[in-house]
């Protein structure tokens, strides 16, 4: 029982790492109809910049914090300049392509910049077991993986209260059901998106600090973005909470999965499970948990 | 006035309704492929075969296969890289399993089974569409390259996990394994590539290539005027399937001779041919030899550009080229969303009405 | 306008009936027992306000919607509930009130879209069509070449000529119309249905679209269920005219009865309900 315990933990938190990915995703997703790939490969250039600023001119952590932010934002501007204004209009799987290969250019500029070895992050987060549940339950839980849980939840609360009562967050929740309304209430759809891609930035520094505190900043840091998209088509591609359930559920299945069914089929199967996990699901839902119910009209 | 279509007047639908209607359009591919047959052979390298025509072909004919789903059927697929490991993977079994049978009929053998497996994942295509269905083919991307490493029985419990190709022969000459000749190879792979381009335009020119673009451009309206979504999506996914099928055979047997499942079929192979049917052009079959060409290209240019032209380190100019690579494929799309294969219509318009603008 | 109205017809044969059909989305009942029929030959329009749910009546007819209650019979079978991919086998064809074209397609391939249900075959034989289409052999070649003729007819009656190769995404909305409508006459249809045909037209472009429906009933034969907005246009072609009224028929019957009702009347002067 213990143990089961353990897994589930141990895979709820392994989710919130997902969700923190997904929930940047859904963030863009929302406001701009943009598929953007390079989510992930934002967290770890997001990741890599921190190692780098701090190492480099050996910033304290909430230094470099601050200095990563003022990167993702720059980012955010700079993808609004030179790709979306100029692909406004164009169909879907065109700007999906180009945040492809947006993912390619980070990818490349982060190593090309900090160098392509592992990096570790370190900004002081709490390392180890939590010791009282370890001793009174024997129950290994990670520091770490409870701050990272603790702020997933600080960040959905932030956000809510973004979207909730400041004028900018109302403007995109309009724009996400209206793009016209956006403009009625007076601020222009590109400095909503750049808004939109820089608070995904630094959810995506978030999820790169977490990550990163954990196994180190390297490139498969980026491949949790590919975890992050099962998590998305069972939350629905819209759905701030989707995203938060949806990692839970991934991360959670995924690990009874590994533990309780790897070992008769083959092990390794984390690779795939969440995504028939999310097959599945989906052939019954196919907006997902959250998602808008797909009406056909003609 | 070289190029031109006014004059040209059909006088039956019959010549209407050939396949390059247009007299110059069909000089031009005569005599491409003529030159690809006749010349080529007489002066291909292993450097050329091995570098730049093999990849070249057999990408074309992965990338025709991802176009007749994507483009025409508008069903967005990642999972190209499992259906090539799947073509690849059934080739191997069949040559090892049965070492007498016929080259041609493996390769179409490993063609059917792969769409065998592309109809069983196109299944859920029926309720599962856009970015949805897109991540949905993930799961096969994934499940796939893990069966091959997982189940000794597909690489024949060889002790690495690879699979390597046995040389086979066909009429005589020995097409794959180490010894194979460029010209051979090259030949082989021309030919399958030709033919399969050519079924391949029929059918997007026909009822089956307009079901699909139907069900692409407003699936309920084709629904209401009586076209069966699931079948139409189906078919499309077999046929896509077949051809990725033997391009995945191709591509193990006679271009690499080796293989192991999560290099040469991972997600990055999925994304790439998925880069060659945008940048050539969605929905249009010269279109993906344009889009292969130039995602063949472009790294060899790129890498030699930066290492022998700036000197720049192998691995340090791997990350530039990375990102290049990136930068290109955004500009491109900014520049020409519609691909290659538009550039080239409006060249030919142009040239149509050549000296004379008005 | 066009031709002056023709005398009475008199029409026999039931081609479709609709009988207490009831449809309802969520808490907006779009269509609240409604009844009539519709005879074989005869041009039947549906008008009615904005809302009053004339193209939720059409999606029923052609199975697109299912309504909770209530029977449709077309040609003497009886369902309520069927595919619309069925219905257009069975002979039911229509255009779209927002012009829903095939636009990544030229006019004469968006035609020609309009033949498929007829060759439509079982699994076998669609395997062989697709391997036959592929080496462009025998059977297919024929059948292309048959369709094209089929195809070339029309497209010269709806004086398309000259736009046969041009990508329907580039034609002005009037022409894309007619496109629509051309695809819709490429499935013979038995039972034709029209939403709003010459919504947005200039009154040349209505002339030119009258006319046609005309000749298609005429020359074809075929039946035609029509929602127009243009009372005028309607009262012109139509033998017998349905009034919708939200989601109730408040009239039946022909263009002289229904002008003098008063209920009509109040619907379109917009006299507040209750
Ligand atoms: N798919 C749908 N989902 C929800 N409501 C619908 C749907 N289709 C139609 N309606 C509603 O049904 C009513 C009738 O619509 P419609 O048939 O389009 O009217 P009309 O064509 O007469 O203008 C309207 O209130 C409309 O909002
Ligand atoms: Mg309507």
């Amino acid at each position: 029982m213990m143990f089961f315990l353990e897994v589930t933990i141990s895979g709820l938190m392994a989710g919130v790492m997902y969700s923190l990915v997904a929930l940047g995703f859904v963030l863009i997703f929302k406001a701009s109809g943009v598929f953007n790939f390079a989510q992930g490969v934002m967290a770890l250039f997001a990741g890599l910049t921190l190692v780098g600023l701090m190492e480099k001119f050996g910033l304290p952590p909430w230094a470099g914090i601050m200095a990563t932010i003022a990167v993702m934002i720059l980012l955010a501007w700079l993808i609004e300049f030179l790709i979306l204004r100029r692909l406004v209009n164009q169909e879907h799987i065109i700007l999906f392509m180009a945040t492809i290969g947006l993912a390619y250019v980070l990818e490349g500029l982060g190593d090309v910049m900090w160098g392509s070895d592992v990096k570790l992050l370190d900004i002081g987060l709490p390392q180890g077991a939590v010791d009282w549940l370890l001793d009174d339950y024997n129950l290994y839980v990670e520091k770490l993986e409870v701050a990272a849980a603790v702020t997933a939840v600080i960040m959905v609360i932030v956000l809510a209260i973004f979207f909730q009562k400041t004028r900018i967050g109302r403007a995109l929740r309009a724009v996400a059901d209206d793009h016209q309304a956006a403009l009625s209430v007076g601020i222009s759809l590109r400095t909503i998106w750049v808004i939109v891609w820089s608070v995904s930035g630094i959810v995506a520094l978030v999820a790169g600090i977490m990550w990163g505190s954990k196994s180190g900043v390297q490139f498969s840091l980026s491949l949790i973005a590919l975890k992050a998209l099962p998590v998305l088509m069972l939350g629905g591609f819209t759905s701030i909470p989707g995203a938060i359930i949806g990692g839970l559920i991934i991360g959670m299945g995924e690990k009874w999965a590994e533990i309780y069914m790897g070992p008769i089929i083959g092990g390794a199967i984390e690779n795939w499970f969440a995504y028939m996990l999310a097959l599945v699901f989906l052939l019954f839902r196919p907006q997902g948990l959250f998602g808008e119910k797909i009406i056909e009209r003609i | 006035m070289f190029y031109r279509e006014a004059g040209q007047f059909k006088t039956t639908y019959k010549s209407d309704q050939a396949l390059f209607p247009i007299a110059q359009d069909r000089y031009f591919v005569i005599g491409v492929v003529l030159f690809a047959f006749l010349v080529i052979p007489f002066f291909i390298t292993d450097y050329w075969a091995n570098a730049l025509l093999l990849p070249f072909l057999i990408y074309a004919l992965a990338a025709i296969g991802l176009n007749i789903l994507t483009g025409y059927c508008g069903q967005l697929s990642l999972g190209t890289g499992g259906f090539l490991a799947v073509g690849a993977y059934a080739s191997y079994k069949l040559m090892t399993s049965f070492p007498e049978m016929n080259l041609i009929v493996v390769f179409l053998l490993s063609g059917l089974i792969t769409a065998l497996v592309g109809i069983f994942f196109g299944v859920p295509s029926l309720r599962i569409k856009g970015f949805y269905l897109a991540v949905a083919t993930l799961a096969s991307q994934f499940f796939i390259v893990w069966l091959f490493n997982k189940v000794p029985w597909f690489f024949n419990y060889s002790a690495t996990g690879q699979i390597s190709v046995p040389p086979r022969e066909i009429f005589g000459f020995l097409v794959t394994g180490p010894d194979a000749s460029p010209a051979i190879t090259y030949l082989f792979t021309l030919t399958l590539v030709s033919i399969f381009a050519l079924l391949a335009k029929n059918m997007a020119r026909g009822n089956v290539g307009r079901s699909w673009m139907a069900i692409r451009d407003m699936d309920i309206a084709a629904e209401i005027i009586g076209i069966r979504p699931l079948k139409t999506k189906l078919i499309a996914f077999a046929v896509s399937s077949f051809y990725i099928g033997i391009a995945g055979a191709l591509l193990f047997a006679v271009w690499l001779g080796s293989a192991e499942p999560t290099e040469a079929f991972g997600i990055d192979q999925s994304f790439l041919i998925l880069f060659m049917i945008i940048i050539g052009g969605l929905g249009s079959i010269l279109g993906s030899f344009m889009g292969a060409a130039f995602m063949v290209l472009m790294p060899i240019f790129l890498k030699n550009f930066m290492v022998d032209g700036l000197g720049l380190q192998p691995a340090f100019s791997e990350h530039v080229q990375i990102m290049l690579m990136g930068v290109l494929i955004i500009f491109f799309l900014i520049v020409e969303p519609h691909g290659l294969a538009r550039l080239w219509q409006i060249a030919k318009e142009k040239l149509r009405i050549w000296p004379f603008p008005y | 306008m066009s031709p002056e109205p023709v005398q009475t017809r008199i029409f026999e044969e039931e081609i479709l009936s609709v009988s207490d059909v009831s449809l309802s989305f969520g808490g907006v009942k779009a269509i609240q027992n409604v009844s009539f029929d519709i005879k074989r030959g005869e041009i039947r329009a549906i008008i009615g306000p904005n809302g009053a749910g004339k193209t939720s009546m059409l999606n029923v007819i052609n199975g697109f919607y299912h309504p909770q209650e209530g029977l449709i019979r077309f040609k003497g079978k009886a369902r309520r509930r069927m595919r619309p991919s069925i219905a257009a086998a069975q002979g039911i064809a229509r255009t779209f009130q927002n012009v829903a074209l095939f636009k990544g397609m030229s006019t004469l391939d968006n035609i020609m879209t309009g033949r498929l249900p007829r060759l439509e075959k079982g699994i076998f034989g669609e395997i062989v069509n697709v391997f036959l289409q592929a080496a462009y052999l025998g059977p297919a070649r024929r059948s292309e070449l048959e369709q094209r003729k089929y195809v070339e007819e029309i497209i010269d009656f709806l004086e398309i000529q000259h736009i046969r190769r041009t990508p329907v995404g580039r034609l002005p909305y009037g022409l894309q119309k007619r496109v629509e409508l051309g695809r819709a006459l490429a499935m013979e249809p038995e039972l034709l249905l029209l939403d709003e045909p010459m919504a947005g037209m200039n009154l040349e472009e209505k002339e030119d679209m009258s006319r046609f429906i005309i000749d298609v009933n005429d020359q074809y034969g075929t039946t035609i269920a029509l929602i127009e907005h243009d009372i005028s246009v309607v009262m012109d072609l139509s033998d017998r005219i349905i009034v919708l009224d939200y989601g109730r028929k408040i009239a039946d019957g022909t263009p002289g009865e229904v002008q003098s009702n008063q209920a009509v009347m109040d619907a379109y002067l917009g006299v507040p309900h209750e």
